[in-house]
């Protein structure tokens, strides 16, 4: 196997190294040689460290083999199962049987679309082999031409777009891609953006590009760096190279890393990772960590086996969902009676022992409920969106699942109970009760009964395919109105709507004086709208260039330590951009990058008041239960 | 001996050179650094520091092969990194302390590695030569020592190497500042500059010509220009010459006030750097066998009675009590020029004849500067005398209400608030300005890395949470940043501001609007 040979490399070719190392394994050894050469030298600790960091690589190495082969060969179902057992051994979990069935019969379903869906299409040219050591001459322009594909591949992915839908992509594909890469290829190696999770002994536990077990050795490597600059009593944050950025973040015995060259700012990316920290500690609790005490060289990927799903579609979600760094929800824009009907039945059952209702619509909120001072914070709200909607299983039945919520209680699984009332609509009820499971159905069945009769359902349906706010729907005259944020709630909303002379105005280039696009974030309700992206904006790739912008503009306010700034007016070639932030709200907007100043900010202003007029509309008002 | 005292206190700086071709082999580590401060500092922890830099050189160009690593960021310290000649490496670590004012700016620190690097080949050819010349090392590493310990010096506060911190926001090193000189002022400079290059006969000379600490004109390239100004203002001018002692850097002349107890902190600094020396017969490969001119040293150049500046640093070369005339390398042409400088009042003058074309060493440099006297120092009176009437004072470039600074990028001059009105600013406007840099810096760098035709184009305005506007804006090349405290709320009075700045003293290059 190809890690075996690296290894066995390591340790004879180190007398005649290269400065300019072509092969990656040559630099790996170098590096390693690099910090292993120190431990000669260094009087204590650091040669059992540069050793070890050796070691799990000679094992995971030989061990990849029988997993590989173990993954290969066994069904979804089985695997699933044992990461059932795993689970059960350190928390005491029980699955309900159901679950079980529904859950595993939905990882063996993706396993397959991601090996046959979604890897052989992509180049067939870069196979593992062609990467290997010694040949990445002969697979560069393999290597490059297909990252060409995989490039336009995502950047196209939205084109079918249709100017009503969020920015999510539905062409989006789930699931692990290039599983034949590794860090030998050089298409691997040109990937915009990695993320790596690895325990604090190397072993490699979750790669977004490329096979977990071929990585061991670059595995070790990233934990030979942490843990050099940790002897030396410090800790690694970044590491800038170019346009590239290697970010690292140590949560006690896992390691996270990503490396990027998006030009994404280092918090943004350190948010990532904690995000995914987070994603994984709701799958497993950090009671994991206690796996890592008694057995520092414990394997972790049988525990995740069958998530890359969930992974993939959160680190998906980076690039197109503001939630991701703005620490906020959003709701579906519904009338109020229809969302305090909604909350209503919800809170019955809330009465009922049910520690959180929520009713969701895709990543939108409906309606939530919670008892009494048990507050939900949006990171976990979006991580357990993120795990229900990428897990093909809870579609197809109701599930009951042991899930953690990182920011609630990041030590004990919590029960969700999960059916999903229409194609984009689903709702979670979690408890503490492991056995919670058909009071809970029958709570379903009560609030699905309510929805129906009350249409619910029917309104949510509606509000998707209207959407939410449109800048072309910015209200011309200043003075407030009290109202709705009709005419396109409630009713089918109607080209004619607009006012001939309006529409031609702005029609193509987005709002008045040049806006594109806003965030509004309300501080006090945790909740943030984001406005329909209008035509100036709508390719894919001009969505992530913004919402990356938007991403540096909040890292830029709230920098830790002189933050929060209170304006800032940014002007590039691309956009003008506006950030307003108060006590009570923070504005975010993008501007044709001509548009004139002083009408920007009046337009900022109109923005506030019309999302104050609508804010019984587009925000889930009175979420803290005492208000109810 | 008070050695380890003096490193405990500068632990909080390393800093060090490496050559990656070397020191392959293993237990032959060692050979790999070629300069390392402190000095003192236990080979192993030497070894770590830089084992780390090259493991992570290594590691950062399997993802990025055209640009290795920059900058490590560690909670405590940043690793600055800079790649002087192709596989030699300089990297400075700092300690971060918000307490102690220790908040960085990165691209302002490696400016420091990039400025002493090209002082060295200035004087000394590149790292790589003098390494070819002698492989043991022995000649680069007491050659680098004693420079770099030499410029070093210059950031000495007390026992404590002070280097640019977020205070220096308002200022770009490797940058030079320019007078600005009336129209009948500039004829009269211009002629000057004809005569002085005629003195040489037909060989092609070049020539400096400063005002105070300010370039009035050059005929080198801007490359040449920069070092050859920055030497002048660290060692050559008149307030330097005049104070004595040259310890204090040109960066922080403004700021002496606020440093009370001036002198005693030289004669320490002295002390320091002798203690510093004394340890460097322990240093691998510097056996002290070698004659090294030191051309950073303080106090060694004096006017003379003639009105040349006169120096014995290079004059031990030859072992013969004639002073010899200074050399530099020219880093465009590769060309080897006498320094020969001279002084009147704020004037200062610096000829730079190639070596080549005097056959006849000392005496042909006399004979030039004989004939330099004869026709120019007429010139030389008449064009200081105009200057000085035109002087407006150290606040001449003071812009009442405007903190800033104005970088012109193409032509690497800078003009900036005098340091004694940027000391009016608070920490908390000057750190957000730091971190606005910052951001610029990283967009500069990303959008040079995407080549040319790919100049920035950005205009930042912050309303900091201390009500101030923080300003930042790139404009074709031009570089503008900008403090206004106790200024008006709204966006639109900061841009107003800018405007009239721009219009009033950068002819309009950043009004947009």
């Amino acid at each position: 196997m190809a890690s075996d040979s690296n290894c066995s490399t390591s340790s004879n070719n180190s007398t005649d190294k290269n400065p300019y190392p072509n092969s990656l394994d040559q630099s790996l050894d170098a590096i390693e040689d690099q910090l292993a050469s120190i431990a000669v030298t260094q009087p204590d600790g650091v040669v059992d460290e540069t050793s070890s960091s050796l070691g799990p690589f000679k094992e995971v190495a030989n061990g990849s083999l029988d997993t590989d082969i173990h993954q290969e060969s066994t069904t979804g179902e089985i695997k699933e199962e044992s990461r059932g057992n795993q689970l059960r051994e350190f928390s005491g979990v029980e699955f309900s049987k159901e679950v079980l069935a529904s859950s595993s019969s939905g990882f063996v379903w993706r396993r397959t679309n991601s090996e046959l869906e979604v890897d052989v299409p992509s180049s067939p040219s870069s196979s593992g082999y062609a990467g290997e050591r010694g040949s990445s001459n002969a697979t560069s322009a393999s290597g490059i031409e297909e990252l060409g594909v995989d490039e336009i591949c995502e950047l196209g992915k939205d084109d079918s777009f249709n100017g009503v839908s969020d920015l999510q992509a539905s062409s989006w594909v789930p699931g692990k891609r290039h599983l034949d890469e590794d860090d030998a290829s050089i298409s691997w190696r040109k990937r915009k953006k990695h993320f790596f999770i690895l325990s604090n002994s190397g072993k490699p536990i979750y790669s977004r590009y490329g096979d977990e077990h071929k990585l061991a050795g670059f595995s070790a490597t990233l934990q030979a760096i942490i843990s050099f600059v940790e002897n030396g009593g410090d800790h690694v944050k970044l590491v800038r190279a170019g346009k590239h950025q290697v970010v690292f973040l140590v949560k006690g015995p896992i390691y996270l890393v990503c490396i990027s060259c998006t030009e994404e700012p280092y918090e943004s990316l350190r948010g990532q990772l904690e995000l995914i920290y987070g994603q994984m500690i709701l799958i497993l609790t950090k009671s994991v960590n206690r796996c890592f005490e008694k057995n520092p060289k414990f394997d972790m990927t049988p525990l995740l086996g069958g998530t890359d799903v969930v992974f993939s579609s959160l680190i998906h979600s980076f690039s197109w969902n503001p939630a991701t760094f703005l620490h906020a929800y959003t709701c579906l824009p519904l009338a109020y009676a229809t969302r305090q009907a909604a909350g209503a039945i919800l809170q019955d059952v809330a009465d009922s022992g049910v520690l959180f209702a929520i009713l969701m619509c895709k990543h939108k909120v409906v309606s939530l409920v919670g008892v009494q001072k048990a507050s939900l914070h949006p990171d976990d709200m979006l991580l357990l969106a993120n795990f229900v909607m990428s897990s093909e299983s809870f579609r197809t039945s109701e599930s009951f699942s042991p899930i953690c919520l990182p920011r609630y209680n990041p030590m004990a699984f919590l029960y969700a109970y999960i059916n999903y009332l229409d194609v984009d609509t689903y709702l979670m009820l979690l408890t503490t009760s492991s056995d919670a499971f058909y009071h809970l159905k029958d709570c379903r069945i009560r609030i699905e009964m309510v929805l129906f009769k009350s249409n619910v359902l029917n309104e949510v349906q509606r509000s998707m395919l209207d959407g939410g706010m449109r800048v072309e729907d910015l209200p011309v005259d200043p003075s407030p109105r009290s109202g709705s944020l009709s005419p396109y709630l409630g009713q089918p909303r109607l080209a004619s709507d607009l006012p001939d002379r309006f529409r031609e105005a702005f029609d193509g280039i987005g709002g008045p004086a040049g806006l594109w696009h806003f965030i509004y974030r309300s501080i006090y309700l945790d909740q943030y709208v984001s406005s329909e992206v209008s035509s100036p904006i709508n390719s894919s790739r001009q969505q992530k260039r913004l919402y990356r912008a938007y991403q540096s503009l909040y890292a830029s306010m709230h920098d830790k330590g002189i933050g929060p700034h209170k304006t800032q007016f940014r002007r590039d070639e691309n956009y003008v951009l506006l950030c307003w932030v108060t006590q009570d709200f923070e504005l975010y907007a993008a501007f044709d990058p001509l548009a004139d100043k002083a009408l920007a900010i009046k337009t900022c202003n109109r923005v506030c008041q019309w999302v104050k007029d609508v804010e019984n509309e587009i925000f889930l008002l009175g979420a803290s239960p005492f208000l109810w | 001996m008070g050695l380890s005292s003096v490193t405990t206190v500068n632990e909080a700086t390393k800093f060090c050179i490496f050559d990656l071709r070397r020191g392959q082999h293993e237990g032959q580590e060692l050979d790999k650094i070629l300069f390392f401060f402190p000095a003192d500092l236990p080979f192993p922890t030497q070894l770590s520091v830089i084992g780390l830099s090259e493991g992570l050189i290594t590691f950062t160009r399997i993802f990025s092969p055209e640009a290795a690593c920059e900058v490590i960021e560690a909670e405590r310290h940043s690793h600055v990194f800079y790649e002087a000649e192709p596989d030699i490496w300089m990297v400075m670590i700092v300690e971060k302390n918000k307490e102690l004012e220790a908040i960085w700016r990165i691209d302002a620190l490696r400016r420091v590695l990039k400025e002493v690097h090209s002082l060295f080949v200035m004087f000394h050819g590149s790292i790589r030569a003098l390494l070819d010349k002698e492989p043991s090392g022995g000649l680069i590493r007491s050659h680098l020592y004693s420079f770099i310990m030499d410029y070093l010096s210059d950031f000495l506060v007390g026992k404590k190497l002070q280097l640019p911190n977020f205070r220096d926001s308002l200022k770009e090193r490797g940058t030079v500042q320019m007078l600005t000189v009336g129209r009948e002022a500039a004829i009269e400079v211009q002629s000057l500059v004809r005569v002085l290059e005629s003195c040489a006969g037909n060989s092609p000379c070049y020539s400096l010509v400063l005002f105070r600490d300010l370039l009035v004109s050059t005929t080198l390239c801007p490359d040449d220009t920069i070092n050859l100004f920055t030497y002048a203002v660290l060692r050559l001018t008149p307030r330097v010459l005049s104070s004595g002692a040259s310890s204090w850097s040109y960066l922080r002349k403004g700021n002496t006030a606020s440093h009370a107890a001036t002198g005693s902190l030289l004669a320490t600094s002295a002390s320091v750097l002798d203690q510093f020396y004394a340890s460097r017969e322990t240093f691998p490969g510097g056996d002290g066998n070698y004659h090294i001119v030191r051309p950073l040293q303080h106090d060694k150049w004096t006017k003379g009675k003639d009105g040349f500046l006169v120096t014995d640093i290079w004059s031990a070369e030859v072992g013969s009590l004639v002073p010899t005339t200074p050399t530099i390398w020219l880093q465009q042409t590769e060309e080897r020029m006498h320094l020969c400088a001279y002084q009147h009042r704020n004037l200062t003058l610096v000829l730079l004849i190639p070596v080549t074309s005097i056959l006849n060493g000392e005496q042909g440099v006399s004979l030039v500067k004989q004939q330099l006297l004869e026709n120019a120092s007429l010139k030389m009176l008449r064009v200081e005398e105009k200057l000085s009437k035109g002087w407006g004072g150290e606040n001449a470039y003071h812009v009442s209400g405007y903190r800033y600074l104005l970088v012109d990028g193409d032509r690497n001059v800078s003009r900036a608030s005098p340091p004694g009105k940027v000391t009016t600013l608070t920490k908390e406007s000057l750190v957000a300005l730091s971190k606005l840099r910052e951001e610029v810096d990283r967009e500069k760098n990303r959008a040079n890395w995407d080549g040319p035709g790919h100049e920035k184009e950005l205009e930042v305005c912050i309303r900091a949470k201390n009500n101030a506007w923080v300003i930042a804006q790139v404009t074709r090349g031009k570089e503008l940043y900008m403090v206004l405290e106790k200024a008006n709320e709204t966006l639109l009075y900061a841009s107003d501001a800018i405007e009239k700045f721009s219009n009033r003293y950068c002819n309009g290059v950043f009004s947009l609007d």
